[in-house]
């Protein structure tokens, strides 16, 4: 068993655990998304990606950039709550967290695309 | 570039990591630290508000409990907020310094910084690899010349001194070795503004590498090794398309030429010297037997040479290992160079050849061996360019510096390869053929003024394309090319030397030799038929103008209207003749 693999695998299902629980529900009901968990998803998927920096084969380029995606979809729908309900003073509601879903559920098709390189390099190494 | 990223990230990647898993820790439990409101109840801080104090906390800015003050669960929390934070941010920052200062990364740096500069260089360049005595001077003769120079030197603290060399345009220098293939890439060996690569460093071996790798890189590049040992010589020139220079062999070669057919080597002197130098006279070394004291590569050329003409030699050497290949024992080993040269019968020589790798025990030997035999012919071998005083004291009669014959033979291979051809044709051909090409440039071009560079028929230049293509099948001969391209019946001062055609040479060829698309003609004249004679390669009509004298149409309209008016006149002279029959 390899530590490193256990940690590098652990961030990116944990990037996107996150996401996906931040994402479902309801897309204009704002009761069922929680900002907690927007941050943490924020704050896993920027670990997720200074992990994957130095890697320099084409697989750890692809990952690197599809992290980079997720983050900033991620960073986006924080910016764009901040935004809204201290920048402007206005209450969460159902057309502002649906943006902030849609965003995170980009985010979240990244992640996928990241778990699935995971998956597919750990079945090529084959031991 | 990305050799630089890449060890950014590398390194980055553990403090990175600390400092965003201390700032989630630190915001989510302000967030879920609870707070007391004014009025007693209970109140969240929202996770914005939590970013926004552990953002000035952490950096130790400090503005104070906004936007509420806090409750005491919450500067619990706070505490501890402070002293992780800046323990992460001291790593991060500590971690950055490190890698600034840190050798490899400053090492990625100044190589890509070397690789951006070599690809925005904008000018044919040479590569030079190693930095030393010889190298710095062709560096500067080449800055002259209008070329770039890169530098590759391998030893750091030479490599410090390049910075400050005093030449028109700044070097660009690497501290690297450059037997490794990357190296020579980043230096631009494969851009089309790479000229050639000269192989400088102080080892054969080195060198020898340098070379071969060069020439496996990229084969059409002019590639020029400094080479001392005859064994990796033959190794790079069974190679092919590398041109070595020997020092100790070209003052051998010089020698032989002194010794057999002195016009030749006289001819090489004055063709390959700085412009308006006059015909050098014979060197006039006297006959009888020689002492070669210091017996290592330099002695041993020396003695080869003479044996091959049966002169009697005694060499001197305090090294015993010298001794080893000595049949006719003519090596006489002391350590103390007085009684060594009584040995080696000082007193009855012609020659002294004062020829050991230390200046001052050269100057000495010089002193010793005049205190014998004061008209002693004495040949003095100087290792450095800064000895250069003490050894014009000695006033030796031949002076052996192994930079300037570096310095002398590169030059004339860069600056006219074609010329140094010449000169081993004229050295095969003998004293006879030389001093028939001395006597013929004095009689044509006066005494001074050996200025020699190539003409070449590329008819991939507009003028020579025009001349070979579209003259309607007049041939072009070689005395047009000595006429002014600008006024008619006016005549260039130059002279071809030769002509090459492939593999064929042509020595002094006729004035009406027919060329040929591909020629290459070695001529020798002053600067201002130099400069005009390239006239006939840029300039379109120049040919035509100088076999007719009338400056032809450029343009399509005026061909098309002189093309009509010749045909008018042509059926009138025609129209004439018939009437007249």
């Amino acid at each position: 068993m390899n530590l490193e693999k256990v940690i590098f695998g652990f961030f990116i299902i944990l990037a996107c655990t996150l996401n996906f629980g931040f994402f479902i529900g309801d897309i204009d009901e704002p009761a069922l998304h929680h900002p907690m968990e927007l941050g943490a998803a924020v704050a896993v998927n920027l670990i997720a990606t200074v992990l994957k920096f130095g890697d320099r084969t084409h697989l750890g380029a692809t990952h690197l950039a599809t992290s980079l995606v997720a983050s900033l979809q991620l960073v986006a729908a924080a910016v764009f709550w901040m935004v809204h309900v201290y920048g402007q003073g206005l209450p969460m509601d159902g057309p502002s967290v649906s943006t902030v879903v849609s965003l995170s559920g980009g985010a979240l098709l990244a992640n996928f695309i990241s778990i699935t390189l995971l998956i597919g390099e750990t079945l090529r190494q084959g031991r | 570039m990305s050799d630089v990223l890449f060890l950014i990230l590398r390194r980055m990647r553990a403090p990175l990591i600390v400092l965003i898993t201390l700032y989630a820790v630190a915001v989510f439990g302000l967030a879920i630290t609870p707070g007391i409101r004014a009025d007693g109840t209970r109140e969240y801080m929202s996770l914005f508000h939590a970013f926004y104090v552990v953002s000035y906390t952490a950096t130790t800015i400090g503005f104070g409990e906004i936007p509420n003050a806090f409750s005491d669960a919450q500067r619990i929390w706070m505490i501890l907020t402070i002293h992780l934070t800046v323990i992460g941010w001291t790593y991060t920052l500590g971690s950055i310094f490190a890698l600034v200062s840190d050798i490899t990364f400053r090492t990625a740096v100044a190589r890509s910084m070397f690789t951006w500069r070599v690809r925005h260089v904008g000018a044919k360049f040479f590569i030079i690899c190693g930095y030393g005595q010889s190298s710095a001077q062709i560096a500067r003769a080449l800055d002259r010349l209008g070329y770039r120079i890169v530098t590759i030197e391998q030893r750091p603290e030479r490599a410090a001194k390049l910075v400050i060399e005093d030449i028109s345009q700044p070097l660009i220098a690497l501290c690297a070795d450059a037997r490794f293939p990357d190296v020579l890439r980043d230096a631009g060996i494969h851009r089309a503004e790479c000229a050639g690569l000269l192989a400088m460093t102080s080892r054969d071996d080195v060198n020898q590498t340098i070379a071969i790798g060069a020439r496996t890189l990229r084969s059409d590049l002019q590639i020029i090794a400094r080479v001392k040992d005859a064994t990796a010589q033959q190794n790079l020139l069974a190679l092919g398309g590398i041109q070595v220079v020997n020092p100790f062999e070209t003052f051998a070669t010089n020698l032989a030429l002194d010794l057999d057919a002195p016009d030749v080597l006289r001819l090489e002197e004055w063709l390959t010297d700085s412009p308006d130098a006059h015909c050098p006279n014979r060197l006039g070394i006297p006959a009888g037997p020689w002492v070669i004291v210091g017996f290592g590569r330099f002695g041993r050329a020396i003695a080869r040479v003479l044996d091959a003409r049966h002169i009697p030699w005694r060499a001197v050497d305090h090294r015993g290992g010298a001794a080893l290949d000595d049949e006719q024992h003519q090596l006489v080993v002391d350590d103390d160079t007085d009684r060594a040269l009584g040995g080696a019968d000082i007193a009855h020589a012609a020659v002294v050849v004062a020829g050991t790798d230390n200046d001052a025990a050269n100057l000495a030997i010089t002193t010793l061996a005049r205190r014998v035999s004061p008209k002693i012919y004495v040949v003095i071998r100087q290792n450095h360019v800064a000895d250069s005083v003490l050894i014009h004291a000695a006033r030796a009669n031949m002076r052996f510096v192994q930079a300037d014959i570096m310095v002398h033979e590169c030059l004339q291979l860069i600056k006219v390869p074609l010329l140094a051809t010449f000169l081993r044709r004229v050295a095969v051909e003998g004293s006879h053929a030389a001093a028939a090409v001395i006597e013929s440039i004095q009689r044509s071009l006066g005494r001074g003024a050996p200025r020699v560079w190539t003409f070449h028929c590329d008819v991939m230049q507009p003028g020579m394309f025009a001349a070979f293509f579209q003259s309607g099948g007049c041939p072009l001969q070689l005395s047009l090319l000595q006429l002014d391209p600008f006024v008619a019946d006016e005549s260039l001062a130059c002279l071809p030397l030769m002509l090459a055609r492939g593999s064929d040479l042509v020595l002094l060829p006729a004035t009406d030799t027919t060329l040929m698309p591909g020629d290459r003609i070695l001529f020798v004249g002053d600067e201002r038929a130099e400069r005009l004679q390239r006239r006939y390669m840029r300039d379109v009509t120049a040919v035509e103008y100088a076999r007719s004298g009338v400056e032809p149409p450029r343009t399509w309209l005026f061909r098309v209207l002189r093309a009509r008016r010749e045909r008018v006149a042509q059926s009138r002279r025609q129209a004439g003749s018939d009437r007249g029959n």
